[in-house]
């Protein structure tokens, strides 16, 4: 915002410099305020720390109260979550602990607990799951709002706004009403229970944020880049390619994001629209049950690696994601 | 921005090529989108309302058979779907205005910069990147009154006074329990930070000069507050007072995780008795589906009022 | 009675010299204008009148007071904003009151300055309505207004009409100079506007990268720049400053066989001036010089701007400068003619091209 450059050098300033808040009294004022942010967010992140520590606690020190902050760290919530187990008859687990040398670190756990891996668990195949999906629809949602962002960005179009404002409302649909219907035209279709039926589910959802996200983005491009490609001689299509599209990286990074996060986090259609074959991550960590009720150590490991990636690639787009944000908002 | 053909032929068309009318990329680049959008939400919507008239079950092969306004009725007369819509009002009351004041709380302290506050209003916006269902078992475990951090924290270590959050009542006392509140202070702790996201961008687009005049006509904190930060704050906070009103309406993931509807129907959302009507038990798909409508038409009314408050705000300034 | 003084005032972001100490007076009821391209710390300098900055040295005072600690609100003070400030969802009236309600005035006083102030700037029909109606010259009035009602012991205004159109600030301009005349205000007024200063400034304070170049009155500054910078800042165009080499009375310029004799009063100036060394830049306005076909100096055509009723000749003498004669003849000169001037004696300057000082002449005894 070029009008705020002519007070003079202000810019390598990040506080204010007002005789009054350079006062050593608001000194004080400002160290509370650091004070309270800090524990601001040590309360926000209170219960991820404690996520984080449930995943590596075993069972028995998860359950006994008073809750324990200083543990011996084991891998035990790992070893429930990814892998299936089977109980060993004495003899077999005599057998088993003569021979300690042959065995792998994840066996020799189960070992301690009187088990053997069976195999994979079906954890593994719900975390695929959730990639393609959420991988897939966010990829497609992304380049097809892109495009339905660029033409509503730069042509005249019969009823625009209505269209928009169209677009907009899908978002505003609740998904219980159109649970039950795309429940019953999935049956008919067969696609209950597909990758198909949920990457169409995904995208379409996050399609009208998609598209005003991105048509944001793109009408802070200016036309004349475009007009100037055209009036060298390319067509609009490869102006679009060439000339919108690396400038618009920063949106397609923040609608990526949002898209992502959206289609990962998602339980409610997960769970009402599939089963077996193409249920995601989220409706199973929910269920990990363990002999005595819910395994928590498993349900915290399992959600600790559901959240790294997500947190991996919310911190690298940070500062697109605040723009993102307030967006969609300012925009309306 | 009107399209425009463009006449030249440049270096990059080759002889004869025939390139895209700039109609042809308009239908090109919009039907699809448009076509899933129509066959995914419009359809579904009608075939809803169409639903809503039957007695049709999911579970049996049977062709839909037309009931006019039953569902509709049994629904308005059924106490307990009147409870369960009472305990949505309740909740979405409780979570929107705390998270509001939360999250511009948050906003106001973090605005002015120091060292360091990129990192954590990142890591403020953590909370909001968990999947709900899984920050709803967090907290139950959390919860917990034997073994849960909750308790703990506040001060209850012994296990036979410690009060349960999730319990259906306090003590012997028959006060109904908390587990709602639970619920309320999960979400807020969800969401505030989306709050003080949107108040955030809000107030660094605040000039400067505003509150330097202030100072120089001594104007004091609270006219600041009032006539200088609020007036550009208020439609950011609009929208998000909006868009969670909606989100707390459709509230589903976070109370499955947490309590699921329990204890007994304490915390039994309107989107949880859907759920139930629809997918359990008996499968009554005609009259889940009339209730579903009922919920989206509360939803429409609402969010209506919102919309023209929020353009009647805007119109002032 | 409002004086300013500045006593070896300065400020520093981090290690960024924002102004470097400076020393100022300004007298009551005085209009001094700070003038500077964008970066030179007249805004800083300004602010840091106004309390809002803190200074990084020195003191400031006001009427003989210490106020360099003082809160912006308590050192009797108004300051204008280039972009108005006004509160935007209060009415034109709440605003111009608000800084004597916040002062505690009765409610009568309140609104019979309000009145008056808004009589003065003609406002008194748009007092209902909010900022964001107003256009922006009223918009600054209305500014101007909130300033004026207190009766402060100075008014510090912050490139006021930078905002406004350029039809509008010639009309504003005035109405401030006049609003100074009646109120016999002490007056800080920031500016890049070199026009501006010259014609608003009782005196001007012309700074350059964080320091003052030359504190004066317009006609001292446009008559007697005191360095180079001042030199070319001031009048438009800015003076003409061709380099040459001084020996024995004659300045020779590079290029086109142009020797200047200087003129007899300066001969001894300039030898004690340049200190032995032979370099010297020569300045003169362009309606210093007076084309003359037996003129002494000559000039090629490069360009020529006709002005109505003047022109104004662009010429070069080598590839490197080019300056500008004014002329009153609408004789039109093809590009590359050879043209013959004068420049007149009394108008003639000369600077030190090492040290950028201007060389003074010897005070006639």
């Amino acid at each position: 915002m070029a009008q705020f450059e002519e007070t003079g050098p202000r810019t390598p300033v990040n506080e204010p410099t007002r005789v009054d808040k350079v006062h050593p009294r608001a000194k004080l004022g400002k160290s509370i305020r650091v004070i309270l942010i800090v524990i601001m967010t040590f309360i926000m992140l209170f219960p991820v720390i404690v996520m984080v520590m449930t995943a590596f606690k075993t069972r028995v020190d998860i359950i006994t109260p008073p809750p324990k902050v200083l543990f011996r760290p084991s891998l035990e919530g790992f070893l429930y979550l990814l892998t299936d187990r089977a109980l060993l008859t004495p003899a077999n687990l005599a057998a088993a602990q003569a021979n300690p040398g042959s065995l792998s670190f994840w066996q020799k756990l189960a070992l301690a607990n009187g088990q053997q891996i069976t195999g994979v668990s079906h954890y593994v195949a719900r975390l695929k799951n959730s990639v393609i999906i959420a991988g897939s629809s966010t990829i497609l949602s992304v380049i097809l709002g892109l495009f339905a962002a660029y033409a509503f960005s730069r042509f005249k179009i019969a009823g625009k706004d209505d269209l928009l404002f169209f677009i907009l409302s899908t978002r505003m649909l609740p998904g219980v009403v159109v649970t039950i219907p795309l429940f019953l035209l999935y049956k008919l279709l067969g696609w209950n229970d597909t990758y198909a039926g949920m990457i169409i589910l995904y995208t379409v959802f996050n399609l009208s944020f998609s598209v005003w996200l991105l048509k944001g983005f793109i009408d802070e491009i200016p036309v004349e880049y475009e007009e100037a490609a055209l009036v060298d001689g390319y067509t609009r299509l490869q102006a679009f390619f060439r000339i919108v599209l690396p400038q618009a990286v920063n949106g397609i990074a923040a609608t990526t994001v949002f898209c992502l996060i959206f289609a990962w986090n998602e339980y409610a259609f997960a769970l009402m629209l599939t089963s077996d074959n193409a249920r995601t991550a989220p409706p199973s960590i929910a269920t990990m049950l363990g002999s005595g009720g819910l395994e928590w150590s498993a349900i915290a490991a399992g959600s600790l690696g559901f959240l790294i990636p997500v947190v991996i690639v919310t911190f690298v787009l940070r500062d697109y994601l605040l723009r993102g944000v307030t967006f969609g908002a300012v925009r309306k | 921005m009107t399209a425009s053909e463009s006449p030249i032929r440049g270096p990059n068309t080759r002889v004869g090529q025939h390139h895209l009318s700039n109609r042809a990329i308009v239908n090109l680049f919009i039907w699809p989108t448009l076509f899933l959008l129509i066959a995914m939400n419009v359809f579904p919507l009608f075939y809803s309302l169409y639903l809503g008239f039957t007695s049709y079950s999911a579970l049996i092969r049977q062709a839909p058979v037309w009931v006019a306004f039953q569902n509709f009725k049994d629904i308005l007369n059924d106490p307990q779907l009147w409870q369960s819509f009472a305990i949505t009002g309740r909740y979405a009351l409780m979570t929107v205005s705390l998270q509001t004041l939360v999250g511009f709380g948050l906003a106001m302290l973090v605005h002015e910069k120091f060292k360091g506050g990129a990192i954590l209003t990142t890591l403020i916006l953590i909370p909001m990147m968990i999947s709900a269902v899984v920050v709803g078992l967090f907290w139950k475990l959390m919860y917990n009154p034997t073994f849960g951090f909750f308790n703990a924290i506040l001060g209850f270590t012994v296990p036979s006074t410690a009060p349960d959050w999730l319990a259906s009542s306090i003590g012997h006392t028959g006060v109904p329990g908390l587990a709602l509140i639970a619920i309320v202070i999960v979400d807020v702790w969800m969401w505030a930070p989306f709050v003080m996201l949107l108040v955030l961008s809000g107030l660094k687009a605040i000039p400067d000069y505003l509150y330097e005049a202030a100072a120089v006509d001594r104007a004091s904190s609270w006219f600041q507050f009032w006539h200088i930060t609020l007036p550009q704050v208020a439609p950011l906070l609009l929208i998000a007072v909006l868009f969670r009103t909606i989100e707390a309406f459709k509230s589903f993931d976070l109370v499955m995780g947490m309590t699921g509807g329990g204890p007994g129907n304490q915390t039994e959302l309107i989107a949880v008795s859907l759920y139930r009507e629809a997918f359990l038990g008996q499968w009554r798909t005609g009259h889940a589906s009339a209730l579903a409508y009922i919920i989206l038409i509360i939803i429409v009314a609402v969010s209506s009022l919102y919309i023209k408050y929020l353009n009647q705000s805007k119109g002032e300034g | 009675m409002s004086t300013i003084e500045l006593r070896q005032v300065e400020k520093k972001f981090g290690d960024l010299h924002a102004v470097k100490p400076l020393d100022l007076t300004i007298q009551d009821g005085e209009f001094v204008v700070l003038l500077g391209p964008s970066g030179c710390g007249k805004t800083t300098t300004l602010r840091m009148i106004s309390g809002l900055e803190a200074v990084s040295g020195g003191t400031i005072w006001l009427d003989g007071r210490n106020v360099t600690w003082l809160h912006p609100s308590a050192r009797d003070i108004a300051f204008v904003f280039q972009f108005y400030a006004l509160y935007p969802h209060l009415t034109a009236w709440r605003n111009i009151a608000f800084p004597l309600q916040a002062q505690g005035e009765s409610p009568e006083n309140v609104k019979k300055r309000v009145n008056e102030v808004a009589k003065l700037l003609r406002i008194e029909h748009l007092l209902n309505a909010r900022p964001g109606q107003l256009s922006g010259g009223d918009q600054q009035r209305v500014a101007l207004a909130r300033a004026l009602v207190r009766r402060p012991a100075a008014y510090l205004m912050d490139e006021p009409l930078g905002a406004l159109d350029a039809d509008f600030r010639e009309t504003m301009r005035s109405e401030i100079k006049r609003l100074h005349v009646l109120q016999h205000a002490t007056t800080v007024y920031v500016t890049h506007d070199q026009i501006e200063a010259m014609a608003m400034g009782d005196r001007i304070v012309v700074m350059s990268e964080a320091a003052i170049q030359q504190i004066g009155t317009p006609a001292q500054v446009y008559y007697d720049p005191a360095n180079l910078f001042v030199a070319r800042f001031i009048g438009s165009p800015g003076m003409n400053l061709i380099a040459g080499k001084y020996a024995d009375g004659i300045v020779q310029m590079a290029g086109l066989d142009n020797r200047y004799p200087v003129p007899l009063e300066w001969q001894s100036a300039l030898k004690k001036g340049l200190d032995g060394g032979s370099e010297v830049i020569i300045g003169f306005r362009p309606e210093a010089a007076q084309i003359n076909d037996q003129g002494k100096l000559i000039g090629k055509v490069y360009a020529s701007e006709m002005q109505g009723s003047s022109a104004v000749l662009h010429l070069t003498i080598n590839e490197n400068d080019i300056f500008h004669i004014r002329t009153d003849r609408l004789i039109s000169y093809p590009i590359d003619t050879l043209v013959h001037f004068d420049i007149d004696p009394q108008m003639v300057r000369f600077f030190n091209p090492k040290t950028e000082a201007a060389i003074k002449p010897e005070v006639a005894q």
